[in-house]
């Protein structure tokens, strides 16, 4: 298990993390969404043991990360940066986390790099962009870790190996209980891989659920109503948006479906139709409450 | 056969659930046939287990399916009369709703009979 505690991270004056709580359960395949700029990799680099927050906790298991060898052993982490190891050959990799990790399988390495093919002896600066996030993913993998990070790491992968990694993400969740964290801002991909995800915004948490109940927990309400309506008129619900074309109106509000339904049956709408919103949609309109949008460029 | 719209509003594991359901109705899946593994459906689908796991576990609820150790996810044997219970529950519920919203019963019955794509119709 994954616990923050009240984690601040500041560098000089720049709070990248304002008191965050986040508890991630074991076999939990989790998605960090927000801005960029949220705090999302500082989490990750906090989990990961390369930063030490500046106060509060972070612990793995009840132990702390920072300085503790046991506890990074049982982590892997898949930075969004590839200017690492350029001096090294896959094999050296190998060699190198080998030594790191007491799980690390040779098995898992030749069988995905079998797949994949990457050669072997030439040094990781000759590798293309996207060959470099292969030769980590693979590594990562392979090092069996209870837990692995990985900061935007779908991103720069190509389909075929996008469906390789989710099918080890599969089989490592099955077999030995893996936690992943992923960050990314390809919500379609995060709806598909991860069962919880947790909004952050500039340090702090906005959300922190089961990703289905996320995406129930705004409605996108069509509806058109005998008396002419006006924004007032929804004051009760928690609206985030409010739309009116003539005599239809489009609401986004906040809140369960039954109980949104039940207040505006009262209005006696002649026409009332609700949708719960995409990943994408809630991400966007979350944000928007936070007086981060994109309608002052139209 | 076990496909989903992932790009869909709906849930994954209610997608799920719902085409195990029809899958029993088309009689395509059979009592006491074997349910394709947790892996192995996260794997074809290309979705979290715990997903799949979840649509499992709402079946059993239902009594759609039974599990047996070790062994797998079968299909219950008294589900057909349930499940078709269940679906008629969803459409009077679809149907108040649509005659609320102002459609008249002779679109809903007209939209029965012409241009349904289920084939089949057991009224």
């Amino acid at each position: 298990m994954i616990e923050l505690k009240n984690v601040r991270m500041c560098f000089d004056d720049f709070n990248a993390l304002d008191g965050v709580d986040l508890t991630i359960p074991e076999g939990t395949a989790f998605g960090l969404l927000g801005s960029n700029g949220a705090g999302k990799s500082t989490i990750l680099r906090l989990l990961s043991g390369v930063y030490k927050q500046t106060e509060g906790e972070v612990l793995i298991d009840g132990k702390p990360v920072y300085d503790n060898v046991e506890e990074k052993s049982r982590v892997f982490f898949i930075n969004d940066e590839t200017v690492q190891f350029g001096n090294m050959t896959l094999t050296d990799m190998r060699k190198y986390y080998r030594g790191f990790y007491p799980k690390f399988s040779d098995e898992t390495f030749d069988k995905l790099n079998g797949v994949i093919k990457l050669p072997e002896k030439k040094r990781l600066d000759k590798f293309s962009k996207g060959m470099k996030r292969q030769a980590i993913v693979i590594t990562g993998l392979a090092c069996c870790t209870d837990y692995l990070l990985l900061d935007e790491a779908f991103d720069g992968l190509d389909p075929t190996m996008r469906i390789i990694v989710k099918r080890m993400l599969v089989d490592a969740m099955l077999d030995r209980k893996l936690t992943t964290i992923i960050s990314s801002h390809n919500l379609k991909e995060i709806n598909e891989v991860c069962d919880t995800a947790a909004l952050l915004h500039q340090g702090k948490l906005l959300f922190n659920r089961d990703l289905d109940s996320v995406k129930g927990s705004i409605q996108k309400v069509q509806a058109a109503f005998e008396e002419e309506v006006t924004e007032k008129d929804f004051e009760g619900l928690n609206v985030l948006h409010f739309e009116r074309n003539h005599s239809i109106v489009y609401i986004i509000i906040k809140g369960e479906e039954a109980e949104i339904r039940a207040e505006l049956e009262k209005k006696k709408p002649k026409v009332l139709d609700m949708i719960p919103l995409t990943l994408e949609e809630v991400f966007i309109y979350e944000m928007e409450g936070m007086g981060y949008d994109c309608n002052g460029i139209r | 056969m076990y496909t989903i719209d992932l790009q869909s509003r709906t849930p994954i594991y209610e997608q799920l659930y719902k085409k195990v359901v029809e899958l029993i109705l088309k009689n395509e899946l059979k009592t006491g046939d074997k349910l394709p593994s947790v892996r192995e459906l996260a794997k074809s689908l290309g979705v979290n287990p715990n997903t799949v796991s979840k649509a499992f576990q709402l079946l059993e609820r239902d009594k759609v399916i039974y599990s047996l150790a070790g062994r797998g996810s079968f299909v219950s044997d008294v589900n057909a009369d349930n499940v078709k219970e269940n679906a008629l529950a969803d459409f009077d519920k679809a149907a108040a709703e649509a005659l609320k919203a102002g459609i008249t019963r002779r679109e809903l019955i007209e939209r029965l009979d012409g241009g349904e794509r289920s084939g089949e119709d057991n009224a």
